[in-house]
């Protein structure tokens, strides 16, 4: 249940390798900038010079702080997709998106047909040790039906602070029994990584985001499968970053880190030399064993996922399996403003070891397993890459085509996951996968003429992410 | 054959009402240092400083000014000097150098919805229903229908290519055009059967006031001319354009009353526009105006007046909604603000923003079942960020006009009910109205 909704969770893509920067002020002009100072100068003439004649003379009396907030998203958004402004609000859901934490029940809910539907109760949670249950359909959330609430807003209305109660009234089961629940609000840690063992000998790991939790949720994961597979039999690691949307740049260094020990991870380059950086692999840090390690990837695998699988695949420390990422590789940086807001402006594009940037072009697994799309999501389980959204920053040859991004909520009818095992058992990938890829191929040409045709603006994304397709945990 | 294209236009509905402002209409910047121009300008800065690649600064402030604006209305947009230029050019009266086509698109392809009279595509023998499939051999497949027109459109007396497929064999057939200045006009007129005077006016531009006084003077010449039994004005799918034409046009069909008023933010922007006396053309014979869910802003302004004044019968569907007018606040040499500064009034005082004009009389047309639910606005209450107006606002409505005369419904029961058919004869049957 939980991998179905993290297939959905690509609505997310838009979140992204985040570094957070100290928030000094910024404020001084470099000499280039002298240079066009004048025609500045004039540039913010004519913008003042709106903004006034809207204060003046627009039918309505506008409210200014709305204005600048769409006069600096409209400008954001005419750089890259990336860039934008966040409010007070806003800013704060993200900080809770990348701390992996909040206030709440413990319950991962969805939206089908305007009604909101428990996905899953989280283990351990309040939601959990009241007794909702999966399937569970809320109606009310303290007594505020939840009929014409977008997901969003239920979710919203769900957390809360710690040890405050909510009431909620849900509907359960084919006799729509009416079951009324007080449930007192606890630390709900999300989590990023979830790990079991698969046939005995392998160690699965999937990361779903990259938060603050990921790098110790990952070495946590890693020692507990240590102890639950006898060191003989481990055949290897499965790591899962299938629609991973990205995340902390310094956790996905972290978990570079944790499958090796020296080199090169990844550099980031801003505008300017100066700018470079590059992160290495601390010695010491790396808790594999050098157990073969197969590394899972989707069209919906961006961003803080596509510099973990880059760096993996360029030390040739892991096999990639599954179809091309989508081709994020640029860097944001969070920068506070004002009162409570804060900017999150593109500030670097980042490379691999080798050097090469995978920005709108993604990475190419090393071998390409396809999974079977069921008919009702045909057409919607394409994601389309960077190169698909407008405005995107250039690198020279794009891959403009879709990838899949579709994970079976089954894990037996998943062919890539079951390419991995097959590959670290020994069997040929490219045997496996090279039958299944002929095969499959012809459906993909299928899935793909069924794709609604795309203009390419980023409404494209938010196709995918209607607030009935998205499960999020709240 | 003219009428077919036109529901195409309705996506040109954001075009407007307005009044050009005049130059002392324009304050002086505001009151100096602002917390949220700081707030942009520290943004601003940050972007120019940090972001991954140097900047072009005049695209962030026009990226600025358009999220400022689109934040507004639907109508509040910024020109730069080139589409001011464009802009001004089409309130002219169009006028291009061109092929003298009127096209859609159908499946992908450019369809001829009708060679307009005495122009090089006409002469060239072009035909209704032929589908253009290249141009100068580019394929149109792919193309939008705006681009589609612009690789049509050129000097005049250049020449350009068309590849079309004719009829149901698709018989292709190949023309080189020398283009030509094409002069489209926003009223054209006839003599319906041999008794009505029938008006129909596309759009409001400069020109349109003009061209109806020489409907009038078509009708005056015309032989049949104390035979009248009324007037059509057709407004459907006219998606406004110019207030000053809207009051002229009103004015041409009443001797008194008062035909329009403006409102702006504060009591005192009130501006209300009064019909003059001995300016009315239509010697009082009974009037019908033509609207559906294209007839949109200054055909609003007029079929609202007509209809508060009783002067009018109004025969379609409910209208477009759009109870606003925008004015251009020149910026100097960087373009010009079209900005929403005022609501309108029909003359009983109502606002039809959001909710359109209802007919006296509702009137479907048939829609062919390829086009089913692509000829219908959505109307201004669909628009994101509209201006609201109240609780009862009100969707869209049809806006397909049928190419043939003798199919179009609309008309057909304008012609009749001047002929002095009952009203409730015409009336398409509620039941028909909510099916559709």
């Amino acid at each position: 249940m939980n991998r179905k909704a993290a297939y959905l969770g690509i609505g997310v893509i838009f979140g992204a390798a985040v570094t957070v920067a100290a928030p000094q002020a910024l404020l001084s002009i470099s000499p280039a900038a002298y240079a066009a100072a004048a025609e500045t100068y004039r540039q913010l003439n004519l913008f003042g010079d709106v903004f006034d004649k809207i204060r003046n003379d627009y039918v309505e009396k506008p409210d200014e702080a709305k204005l600048i907030e769409a006069a600096i998203n409209g400008m954001l958004s005419s750089l890259d997709p990336h860039s934008s402004y966040m409010d007070a609000k806003a800013f704060k859901d993200m900080q809770v998106q990348t701390k992996g934490e909040f206030g709440g029940l413990g319950i991962e809910v969805t939206q089908e047909d305007g009604i909101i539907k428990v996905v899953t109760p989280i283990d351990d949670t309040p939601a959990a040790k009241a007794g909702i249950l999966s399937g569970d359909i809320i109606t009310a959330i303290d007594e505020t039906p939840t009929q014409g609430l977008t997901l969003d807003q239920a979710v919203e209305k769900m957390r809360g602070a710690i040890n405050s109660p909510v009431k909620l009234k849900v509907v359960r089961g084919p006799k729509k029994e009416v079951k009324d629940f007080t449930v007192v609000r606890d630390l709900i840690k999300v989590q990023s990584v979830r790990s079991h063992v698969e046939d005995g000998d392998v160690a699965y790991i999937r990361i779903t985001q990259f938060t603050e939790q990921t790098a110790d949720g990952l070495k946590a994961a890693m020692e507990k499968l240590k102890t639950e597979i006898p060191a003989e039999k481990f055949k290897g690691y499965i790591l899962d970053l299938r629609n991973n949307p990205g995340g902390l740049l310094d956790q996905s260094i972290d978990v570079v880190n944790s499958f090796v020990d020296r080199g090169e991870i990844v550099s980031t380059r801003g505008r300017t030399p100066e700018e470079t950086q590059r992160f290495d692999a601390r010695p010491g840090g790396d808790f594999s064993g050098g157990k073969p390690l197969v590394v899972l990837v989707n069209g919906g695998s961006a961003s803080a996922s596509e510099i973990v699988a880059g760096a993996l695949q360029d030390h040739k420390r892991a096999t990639l399996i599954g179809t091309r990422s989508f081709g994020k590789g640029s860097v944001q940086t969070i920068m506070p403003l004002g009162q409570e807001g804060a900017l999150r402006l593109t500030t670097a594009r980042y490379y691999t070891p080798s050097g090469r940037s995978i920005q709108a072009k993604g990475i190419d697994p090393d071998f390409k397993v396809l999974e079977d799309v069921p008919d009702d999501l045909k057409g919607k389980d394409d994601m389309k890459g960077e190169a698909s959204l407008k405005g995107h920053l250039a690198n020279g040859d794009e891959d403009t085509s879709a990838s899949q991004a579709y994970v079976p909520p089954n894990e037996k009818d998943d062919k890539q996951l079951t390419a991995a095992i097959n590959f670290l058992h020994g069997v040929k990938p490219s045997e496996t996968t090279s039958a299944k890829t002929e095969t499959a191929a012809p459906k993909t040409e299928a899935a793909k003429a069924d794709a609604p045709k795309s203009d390419g603006s980023k409404n494209d994304i938010p196709a995918v992410t209607s607030p009935s397709d998205t499960a999020r945990p709240n | 054959m003219k009428k077919g294209l036109s529901y195409l236009a309705v996506g040109a509905a954001a075009g407007v009402a307005f009044s050009i402002a005049s130059q002392d209409a324009l304050r002086a910047a505001g009151a100096g240092a602002n917390s949220g121009v700081t707030l942009f300008a520290e943004v601003f800065n940050k972007v120019r400083e940090k972001y991954a690649e140097k900047p072009d600064d005049d695209k962030l402030v026009k990226g600025a000014i358009d999220g400022m604006l689109a934040s507004l209305d639907p109508h509040s947009t910024y020109f730069d000097p080139k589409a001011l230029q464009d802009f001004q050019t089409s309130m002219k009266g169009e006028e291009f150098g061109g092929l003298g086509l009127e096209v859609m698109m159908e499946d992908g392809l450019v369809k001829v919805v009708s060679p307009i009279d005495d122009t090089p595509a006409a002469r060239a023998g072009l035909m209704t229903g032929d589908l253009v499939t290249r141009i100068d051999d580019a394929p149109v497949r792919g193309l939008t229908l705006k681009e589609a027109v612009d690789k049509m459109r050129g000097p005049a007396k250049s020449s350009v290519r068309l590849l079309v497929e004719r009829g149901v064999n698709k018989e292709p057939k190949e023309y080189t055009i020398v283009r030509e200045i094409i002069h489209v006009q926003s009223v054209r007129s006839h003599v319906e059967g041999s008794d009505i005077g029938y008006i129909r006016v596309t759009q409001f531009n400069q020109e349109a006031y003009d061209g109806l006084r020489k409907a009038f003077e078509h009708f005056r010449a015309d032989p049949g001319f104390a035979k009248l039994k009324g007037y059509i004005l057709d407004l459907r799918n006219n998606p406004g354009g110019l207030l000053n034409q809207a009051v002229e046009i009103t004015n041409s069909f009443v001797d008194s009353g008062q035909i329009v008023s403006t409102r702006g933010r504060n009591a005192d922007q009130e501006q209300r526009y009064s019909a003059r006396p001995g300016v009315n053309l239509s010697l009082g014979k009974p009037l019908v105006v033509l609207i559906n869910g294209g007839s949109a802003s200054a055909s609003e302004i007029v079929s609202g007046a007509l209809q508060d004044l009783r002067r009018a019968t109004l025969i379609g569907t409910r209208s477009f909604g759009k109870g606003s007018v925008q004015t251009i606040l020149p910026l100097g040499e960087d373009g010009a603000l079209k900005l929403t500064t005022a609501r309108y009034y029909t003359p009983s005082g109502r606002s039809i923003q959001a909710r359109g004009i209802e007919p006296d009389i509702v009137v479907l047309e048939n829609i062919p079942t390829d086009l089913k639910g692509k000829v219908s606005s959505l109307g201004e209450a669909s628009l994101f960020g509209h201006l609201k107006n109240g609780k009862e606002e009100e969707k869209g409505s049809d806006a397909y006009v049928p190419p043939e005369k003798d199919k179009d419904t609309q008309l057909q029961a304008a012609v009749s009910l001047l002929h002095g058919a009952k009203p409730d004869a015409l009336r398409t049957p509620a039941a028909t109205v909510t099916s559709q």
